[in-house]
């Protein structure tokens, strides 16, 4: 039997009480470690806390060695730990595919992922649309294509949550066409980044998707004791100084709750600004009014 | 040198041994910096000590010469000038095939060419790729018969043997420059009757050229001189008895007449070897006070050849005769630039720079174009050797500095830094000098640490680069080179360096498995390279592996199947096939006809119209590899795929790299096309990003190319020898056993000397000349070029085969896995 088991946010023991259950009894244990990270726990306290060996799964093992992973499962118990929610990162979706193909049984075990936790921000998850990661920009790469998601989002007045790039082990643009596996340092995208190459990508697009102006929330190290929210313009997110990864964006949708407003002011170093903000955008993607109908005055 | 119409940058070109130092010496000497006497074997030019030593020239060297003309002379000259002053800057270049890339650096700072050719060998193999490397960089050719002497001495031809030698070498050189009609340059053929052919022998340091005896005949028959000339060449005949002109052979009684050129350009010549040298000492005075000669006492004392040589120099001096030439017939910067300019730089012809390039404007920004590095005496430093194309470059100045691989608004291969110091190039010394101005040659100090080999230098921001140059050879041999002792490693890496920076042309590379790599053109340059690297770049004992080639793989059928492959998180698939790329476009690309930067629509009609592509195809190429600009080809033929353009940039440097060393055993592929027939990506970014989408390109190239009828290419060199009727046989047996082929045997007219072409395999040509001279008795002497690309047949893959031999062999060398990797090791299952 496969299990994946959801990791939750930070700490060790963010794991539910049935996965840890699990864990206990499994035969092997692998903890993926490349799609996100646990902020304060590491190998060592999980290994400590589960009191058991932990194998550490990078990118190299999960996407091209998946077959030690499911070695002999149909007999054994494997858990294949996942920081969040298994299903968060679509990444592993493939390993259930290839469970599949070979016959193992695999039972999923949820917990807490970003997704969802982003709630503490104080929007409603009903009202996110879409949401899009953002990588790090090359000299001559620059992805555009999650412009035209939050132009979607936005038209339709919904929230769209942007995940940040995490590069924990990858291999540089030479090595990798090269086939050498020689990994660059672990980079993690902050808040300034994000929102420097977003307005970026505006520019270069100019359809008024987003700007200067625009009203979003910096969420950073969510779940763990350092979290830390903050509200505010894009503008003002270029200076704002994140701090310590793992951090994610909000773009705000046009069509903000009176519910929603009061809760994230709160996290606003400058209110008023937000607000006025708020206000302003909601002006925008405004259907024109239709035309009055004319009276009719035929007899 | 600020009247910039006033001169002439020139480059010596000629197939080896034709006499180009020799005949520079005459120049150098008129200009008073060697003195007469030594003229004809000081070799000048030929600066470095194995250069004096084995007499042949490796290395360019420039010269800058002053030069006075008459009034009369200058009235001759068909564009803008200013007095009677002139300055040619004169580069000679190496004749030797191995260093053609010497040549090519040459070509790039030069408008005009001396063409050397020796009247005996007539038009050879080099003669003809230079003149080819000329025309393609727009240079106005003249051409020099030279070594006439020896026809004289040597082979006692008769007078109208020796006209018909001249004629036929004339032909043979109009022929090639018809080959290559070039709209813009106009008529550049050569003809005697219009002065841009001189007949010489640089070794006794005497030319003419027909206009020179027409000034004289023209005053003695009260005809136009430019008529004279026309009379003095072709079928012109002069009849004696009637004093009449005619271009009939015989006069009305039938009686044969003399041709003009022999009456009267010959004959007085002809007069003066036969006196001179059958020692008819009465007849000597007779003639020299006809021809206005006057000896001094002391020479006229002297006899034979040394008395010829006097007397011959005093008639008609060579630098007279080269000055009037250069001066007359080659363009001024300014003329040349004006049709250069499109050809010479890469972005739109209508932008600040391509216009003061046109216009060799001295006051707009800088364009320099650094052709090569030439060592100084402090070491490891180098002079930037260039031209100056617009604009002024001085001392202290803050320039661009662009390599090749720059991009204008990137910045990538750009540095800004300051010339220390500008100075003039003069043959073995230089002059400091504080600036110069467009059209002249200039040597840069301080720039060297920042250009690899060559580069543009600018002030002005937006400048694109100057066209970057196109050697005609290419580096297919190499050597793996290692330190004797181990402590010595940080010396051969940085004399590596040196050496790639010292030559245009040589290639060092670090092989996987960290072997130094030393690739040159030929042996001779190979050894000339490792013997600098040796004795001076690195200065350190080196360890030297025996020679091997560089194949290069290929393809010889559309892939049986489309290969797929996932990336590694499976959620991305690339579907290609691979096919052959048509011999003629792969070398259209390789010398530049078809080249990345065109614009793509331009581009596209040539690929349909030239060679046969569908235009929608041609339209959709991503980009070219190895190295951007080499002959493979990745095609879109993708129908809707969203995001498609999000993941060019992973593809291409993917491309790039497999395409750099190939699947069968990491040698470059050359004319491969990989069509992408699908691509399959995940929605988001995060997840299709170059970390999935490199390796799978990678895979998927090499999985199409291993389906595809993989093949190996060698190079072929052109071999061209010379020699007597008796050393024939010789030559085919030596070239019977190293798979050479015979191309051709002709004896050229009016000498007893053979011409053999034949293709030879650079890998059978290691020792090559060796067992030639041994065979011949030292009668043959090779020239080889490197000409083709050829397929081997036979299966790679099979190790029993030839060319599975040669992957076996180099896949152990180079510490790979000694089996090649089947197609199944890159492709995954749907």
């Amino acid at each position: 039997m496969l299990y994946l088991i959801g990791l939750g946010l930070s700490h060790e023991t963010d794991i539910t009480v049935r996965g840890l259950e699990v864990v206990k009894q499994c035969k092997r244990v692998y903890l993926e470690a490349y799609t996100s990270i646990l902020m304060t726990a590491d190998k060592e306290s999980l290994e400590k806390f589960y009191g058991r060996e932990v194998i550490l799964a990078d990118r190299e093992l999960v996407e091209s060695g998946s077959d030690t992973i499911l070695e002999n499962a149909q007999e054994d118990d494997v858990a294949f730990l996942v920081v969040g929610d298994p299903f968060g990162a679509t990444t592993h979706t493939d390993l259930v595919l290839r469970a599949r193909e070979l016959g193992i049984k695999y039972t999923t075990i949820h917990n807490a992922s970003v997704m969802n936790a982003v709630g503490a921000c104080g929007l409603q998850l009903y009202n996110f649309g879409q949401t899009v990661s953002l990588v790090f920009f090359t000299d001559n790469w620059k992805p555009d294509s999650f412009y035209d998601k939050v132009l979607e989002n936005r038209k339709l007045g919904l929230h769209t949550l942007l995940l940040l790039d995490i590069k924990v082990k990858e291999q540089s643009i030479e090595n990798m066409a090269r086939g050498r596996l020689i990994y660059e340092p672990p980079r993690y995208m902050s808040i300034e980044t994000a929102a420097s190459q977003l307005l970026e990508i505006e520019e270069i697009r100019g359809e008024n998707c987003y700007g200067p102006n625009t009203p979003c929330i910096a969420v950073s190290r969510l779940g763990s004791p350092a979290q830390t929210i903050r509200s505010g313009v894009l503008e003002e997110m270029v200076e704002y100084e994140s701090g310590a990864p793992l951090h994610s964006l909000v773009i705000l949708g046009n069509q903000v709750h009176d519910l929603e407003t009061d809760f994230i002011v709160e996290f606003a170093e400058n209110k008023d600004r937000l607000r006025a903000a708020i206000k302003e955008d909601a002006q925008n993607f405004a259907k024109p009014v239709p035309p009055p109908p004319e009276d009719d005055f035929s007899d | 040198m600020d009247k910039v119409t006033n001169v002439r940058n020139m480059s010596v070109i000629a197939h080896v041994d034709h006499g180009k130092s020799t005949l520079t010496d005459s120049l150098v000497q008129r200009a008073g910096i060697i003195s007469a006497a030594k003229a004809g074997e000081a070799r000048f030019t030929d600066t470095r000590k194995d250069e004096q030593e084995r007499g042949i020239t490796i290395k360019s060297t420039a010269i800058s010469l002053y030069g006075e003309m008459t009034e009369e002379d200058t009235k001759e000259i068909k564009q803008k000038t200013q007095g009677t002053e002139f300055l040619v800057n004169l580069i000679d270049s190496p004749g030797h095939v191995d260093f053609s890339s010497e040549v090519t650096a040459a070509l790039r700072v030069t408008d005009g060419a001396l063409v050397v050719v020796d009247t005996v060998e007539g038009v050879c193999v080099q003669t003809e790729t230079v003149l080819r490397q000329a025309l393609a960089e727009r240079i106005k050719p003249v051409v020099v018969i030279n070594k006439v002497d020896r026809a004289l001495l040597e082979l006692q031809t008769t007078k109208e043997d020796l006209y018909q030698s001249f004629a036929r070498t004339v032909e043979s050189v109009n022929v090639v420059i018809s080959t290559y009609f070039d709209k813009s340059l106009g008529d550049v053929q050569v003809y005697p009757e219009k002065g841009t052919v001189a007949f010489a022998s640089g070794l006794h340091g005497w030319a003419f050229t027909i206009r020179q005896f027409a000034i004289r005949y023209s005053k003695k028959f009260g005809v136009d001189r430019e008529k004279m000339m026309e009379r003095l060449w072709g079928d012109s005949f002069f009849n004696p008895k009637t004093k009449k002109w005619t271009n009939k052979e015989k006069d009305a009684d039938g009686k044969v007449l003399e041709r003009a050129f022999n009456m009267f350009v010959l004959d007085p010549i002809f007069k003066i070897f036969n006196a001179i040298m059958n020692y008819k000492k009465e007849e000597i005075p007779v003639l020299l006070e006809k021809l206005e000669i006057n000896l001094k006492s002391d020479e006229k004392e002297l006899e034979g050849k040394a008395l010829l040589k006097i007397v011959m120099r005093k008639f008609l001096p060579a630098a007279d005769a080269l000055m009037e030439m250069i001066v007359i017939h080659l363009p001024s910067p300014v003329t040349a630039q004006a049709y250069r300019a499109e050809t010479l730089y890469e972005g739109p012809s209508d932008d600040p720079a391509c216009l003061a390039i046109k216009e060799c404007d001295p006051k707009s920004d800088l364009m320099l174009y650094v052709s090569k590095m030439v060592p100084t005496s402090d070491k490891g430093r180098f002079y930037a050797f260039g031209r100056v194309f617009a604009g002024t470059v001085r001392s202290g100045q803050k320039v661009r500095i662009q390599g090749p691989n720059y991009i204008p608004g990137k910045k990538d291969d750009l540095f800004i830094k300051a010339i220390q110091r500008t100075v003039l190039m003069m043959g073995r010394f230089v002059e400091p000098i504080d600036d110069v101005p467009a059209g002249n040659i200039v040597g840069l100090v301080g720039v060297d640490q920042f250009l690899l080999k060559s580069g543009t230098l600018t002030t002005y921001e937006n400048a694109h680069n100057l066209k970057v140059m196109k050697f005609s050879v290419s580096p297919v041999v190499q050597v793996a080179v290692d330190v004797k002792n181990a402590n010595d490693l940080p010396k051969l890496v940085e004399g590596l360096k040196r050496l790639s920076k010292s030559d245009p042309c040589v290639l060092t590379t670090m092989s996987e498995s960290g072997e130094h790599i030393v690739a040159c053109t030929g042996e001779l340059h190979l050894e000339i390279c490792l013997k600098d690297l040796e004795e001076d770049h690195a200065g350190i004992p080196l360890k030297i592996s025996p020679p091997v080639v560089s194949y290069r793989e290929t393809v010889e059928a559309e892939s049986s199947m489309t290969a797929l492959s996932k990336s590694p998180n499976k959620h991305n698939r690339i579907y290609v096939k691979a096919q052959p790329i048509d011999e003629e476009l792969a070398l259209a690309i390789e010398n530049g006809t078809v080249n990345p930067r065109d614009d793509f629509k331009v581009r596209a009609r040539i690929m349909a119209d030239d060679y046969g592509w569908d235009v929608t195809d041609a339209r959709k190429i991503w980009c070219f590899g190895p190295d951007g600009s080499g002959a493979n080809l990745v095609v879109d033929q993708t129908k809707a795929v969203q995001y498609l353009h999000e993941i060019k940039d992973s593809v291409v440097a993917a491309f790039q790299w497999a395409t750099k060393e190939g699947p069968i055993f990491g040698e470059n592929m050359r004319a491969v096309r990989v069509n992408i027939l699908d691509v399959t990506l995940h929605p988001d970014a995060i997840h299709r990003g170059g970390g999935q989408l490199i390796p799978t390109m990678r895979r998927v190239t090499y999985a199409a190319t291993l389906l595809a009828e993989p093949r190996i290419q060698e190079p072929v060199f052109l071999v061209e020898i010379q020699c007597p009727e008796n050393a024939i046989g010789g030559i085919y047996s030596v070239l019977n056993k190293k798979r050479g082929q015979v191309l051709s045997e002709e004896q050229r007219p009016g000498t007893p000397l053979f011409t053999v072409k034949a293709h030879l395999p650079v890998n059978e040509s290691f020792g090559f000349t060796g067992e030639l001279r041994q065979a011949t008795g030292g009668q043959a002497f090779p020239q080889m070029v490197f000409d083709h690309w050829q397929v081997m047949g036979g299966d790679p893959l099979d190790p029993s085969s030839k060319p599975g031999q040669i992957v076996a062999d180099a896949r152990t060398r180079r510490g790979m896995k000694q089996e090649v990797p089947g197609y199944e090791e890159y492709y995954d299952k749907l």
